[in-house]
């Protein structure tokens, strides 16, 4: 099958295009370095079926970055086949520097053609270009495509069926010669010099091709950065911007989130009156049905995180928030482009861990990296919640604050202090020599397209409940299983036992059965293994067994729990966990065995713990070995240790 | 006359003159920062670092210690 790439500049429209094409659904917004990966789609022409590879945008071959080096590696055909033809993509509104690559790819000789996109910018901007003299210089078929809108995408079509060899104002006999030795990290003399000639060629064309252009008139954009940069305002806009983000996300959420909660009660108590009773029906009720739905809850607030997050991007104002804070994010070994996956690790470490790529500098990359993770991600939101709704009303005041948003807010700054705190001391530790650099281009403000966000978002909420879904289910099924049975010796002296106290107290002898069974289960058993290590930050060995089966994700925690606590049999009433935890007693003091301090200790342990197998992969994918997300696990793991075991210290004097 | 970027009139139309040889350099010219290009220094982020550009007919963002490698003239084209 013919393999044609999409070649061009940063945020040039090369994402939207190939999702017109394509019909997928990659990521595209209003910030270079969107695309970081390539991604290939299959479509179908009049000469036959055809692969289409969307790739990450770059300025010029000589790439320094991870995700410019992947486009360099695809041309020069290292570890992929060099793609049998490319479509150049050329921001209208830019001719001149896209026009830089175009010339360097050309000496390639691969035969090509191109797709002019941001015409209508370049309209509003006065800025006329002339197609056909365009057409001429390159010796290339060009032709005028907006992605955003339908009307033209026939003739991105026809532009891929009509690629020839262009022409190539060569400037060096050996260009992929040197071109590859660049690539394998040799110093290469007299690149920039190439460069500005190339520029002088392309300046022959740009008087050629340019009729009008009225690139001094003041656009919105700039008055709008005015605002946006500003000393005082451009503080106070971020900081309002941020707050707006999490604010948005908890008050647009509920809503929907009582409503799905609803339905799954009612689903349940369907299931009780249709399922036999028994081991089966608790199974599907508590353990799936009751992990799935503890996640499936989240999804509104997951939803519109992402939603937000896009718009921002997709307005552009994301890459204003690098600019005003590269300042800062410098003095801790960071970039300002590492503010755009640290604010995206609020939704996911994943793809925000990808997204570091577009930062030059391996120290300053590798430090956003490792403290991405810290940042509170949406599958913790689940945990955050039940623990603060377990321990705390929501009636409850502490001094002026309202407790359950006091410490909602304070779990995530404790992930954000501890990341600061941590880039600190990477920066130190670490013996960076390699230049840091900041060169971003600030694109123009736009009305970001809601539609493409909603989908995008949504996208990202399915992958997150498949892969949650999939998680859950495993993990119920271990842990119902490993629950159910146990050494057949404690499970008869449990059953004996059980008999024995249910005679003495003449009440809820299901309720007795099924706790000394679970503790003699080989749960029981894992749990009581590693109680010692956990009592001192004030879990018993029913948390230590959710604890255990959340580090394959976090999420599955309140799965766990739900299995754990399954409702007796013949309890005619359906209890929430909730509920049933809190009715829980410690018996040596009498309080509430899951309270105030239990909470707290076991968030601020979720908070820095690194219990996400997928983040530990795709660290290891980036870094390139295990060292990192091992040592991670540990000293992430140890920070979160000690914590809890402070928090639950303090506070157990005050609760 | 030999100002760099860092140091020239807000709002005001400049050329580029010429680039400082250094590790910067390709990067630049590939941002399109080449001599002859028009640029206007827009306005910088909070504590004056980073700064942005317009170079040609695109803002670009570089910080101060970048953009002391361009060196300007004022323009001569109206
Ligand atoms: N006005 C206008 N906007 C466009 C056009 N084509 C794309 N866009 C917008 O430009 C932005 C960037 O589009 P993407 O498709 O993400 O660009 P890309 O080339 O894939 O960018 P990278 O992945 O960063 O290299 C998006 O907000 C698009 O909606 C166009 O023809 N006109
Ligand atoms: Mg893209």
């Amino acid at each position: 099958m013919k393999r044609i790439a999409l070649i061009g500049n940063p945020n040039c429209g090369k994402s939207t295009l190939f999702n017109r094409l394509t019909g997928l659904s990659q990521k595209t917004s209003n910030l270079p370095g969107t695309t970081v990966e390539s991604t290939s789609g299959e479509l179908k022409l009049k000469s036959g079926k055809i692969e289409l590879i969307d790739l990450p945008g770059i300025y010029s071959l000589f790439a320094q970055s991870e995700d410019e080096r992947l486009v360099v590696s695809t041309l020069l055909g290292i570890d992929v086949p060099r793609p049998d033809a490319i479509v150049f993509i050329i921001d209208g509104s830019n001719i001149r520097r896209n026009l830089l690559l175009v010339s360097q790819v050309a000496e390639l000789g691969i035969p090509s053609s191109c797709i002019l996109t941001m015409a209508d910018t370049a309209k509003r901007r006065s800025i006329d270009i002339d197609i056909k003299a365009l057409e001429s210089e390159l010796g290339i078929s060009v032709t005028v495509v907006n992605p955003r809108s339908d009307k033209n995408i026939q003739s991105a079509y026809l532009s891929l069926e009509n690629q020839t060899v262009g022409n190539i104002i060569s400037q060096n006999d050996n260009f992929e010669h040197r071109l590859r030795s660049f690539y394998e990290g040799n110093k290469e003399r007299g690149l920039s010099e190439e460069t500005l000639k190339r520029y002088t060629d392309i300046e022959k064309i740009v008087k050629k091709v340019v009729i009008g252009s009225q690139t001094r008139k003041r656009n919105n954009t700039i008055k709008i950065d005015k605002y946006v940069t500003h000393p005082v305002f451009g503080v106070v806009i971020f900081f309002l911007v941020m707050m707006a983000l999490f604010q948005g996300v908890f008050a647009l959420a509920s809503g929907p989130m009582d409503l799905i909660e609803t339905a799954f009660n009612w689903v349940k108590i369907q299931i009780d009156e249709f399922l036999p009773n028994g081991m089966w029906a608790d199974f599907v009720r508590d353990g799936i049905l009751g992990g799935i739905s503890g996640v499936i809850v989240f999804v509104p607030q997951i939803f519109i995180l992402f939603f937000l997050i896009g718009i921002l991007e997709d307005s552009g104002y994301m890459v204003r928030a690098s600019f005003i804070t590269d300042r800062i994010m410098r003095k801790i070994g960071l970039n300002g482009r590492s503010i755009i996956p640290l604010v995206g690790g609020f939704a996911c470490a994943i793809p925000s861990i990808m997204a570091t790529r577009t930062i030059k500098n391996k120290s300053e990359r590798l430090i956003t990296m490792l403290v991405v993770p810290l940042m509170s991600c949406s599958a913790r939101l689940p945990v955050y919640f039940l623990l603060i709704s377990l321990a705390i009303p929501a009636s409850t005041f502490w001094g002026p604050f309202h407790a359950q948003t006091f410490v909602m807010t304070s779990a995530y700054f404790a992930g954000i202090f501890v990341a600061l705190v941590f880039a600190l001391i990477y920066k130190f530790i670490g013996n960076d020599k390699e230049k840091s650099e900041f060169i971003l281009e600030l694109p123009t403000y736009q009305n970001p397209r809601i539609q493409t966000v909603i989908s995008q978002a949504w996208i990202k909420c399915k992958t997150f409940l498949s892969e949650a879904g999939k998680v859950i289910v495993v993990i119920s099924m271990i842990l119902w299983a490993l629950s159910s049975f146990g050494p057949e010796e404690a499970m008869k002296t449990a059953h004996l036992k059980a008999v024995e106290l249910s005679q003495i107290n003449k009440k809820d002898s299901a309720q007795i059965h099924n706790t000394q069974k679970l503790e003699a289960s080989y749960a029981g058993h894992l749990g009581k293994f590693i109680e010692p290590a956990i009592k001192p930050l004030g879990y018993d060995w029913k948390t230590g067994i959710a604890l255990i089966s959340s580090f394959a994700a976090r999420e599955v925690f309140v799965g766990t729990m739900s299995t754990l606590f399954q409702t007796p049999e013949d309890d005619d009433q359906v209890k929430g966990i909730r509920t049933k935890m809190q009715a829980e007693i410690n018996p040596t003091t009498g309080k509430p065995l899951y309270g105030v301090p239990y909470a707290i200790s076991l968030i601020f342990f979720y908070a820095f713990a690194l219990q996400c197998v997928s983040t530990m992969a795709v660290i290891k994918k980036e870094t390139g070995s295990w060292k990192w997300p091992v040592a991670l696990f540990f000293i992430y793991g140890g920070i979160a240790y000690i914590s809890a075991y402070t928090a639950f210290r303090i506070l157990s004097h005050y609760f | 006359m030999n100002i760099t970027a860092t140091h020239i009139e807000i709002n005001k139309i400049y050329e580029i003159s010429s680039l400082k040889e250094n590790d910067l350099t390709l990067k630049l010219a590939e941002m399109g920062c080449v001599p002859g290009t028009e640029i206007v220094k827009l306005y910088s982020a909070p504590g004056g670092d980073p700064i942005a550009f317009r170079i040609d007919s695109y803002i670009l963002g570089l910080r101060k210690s970048e953009a002391e490698n361009i060196f300007v003239k004022e323009s001569e084209l109206v």
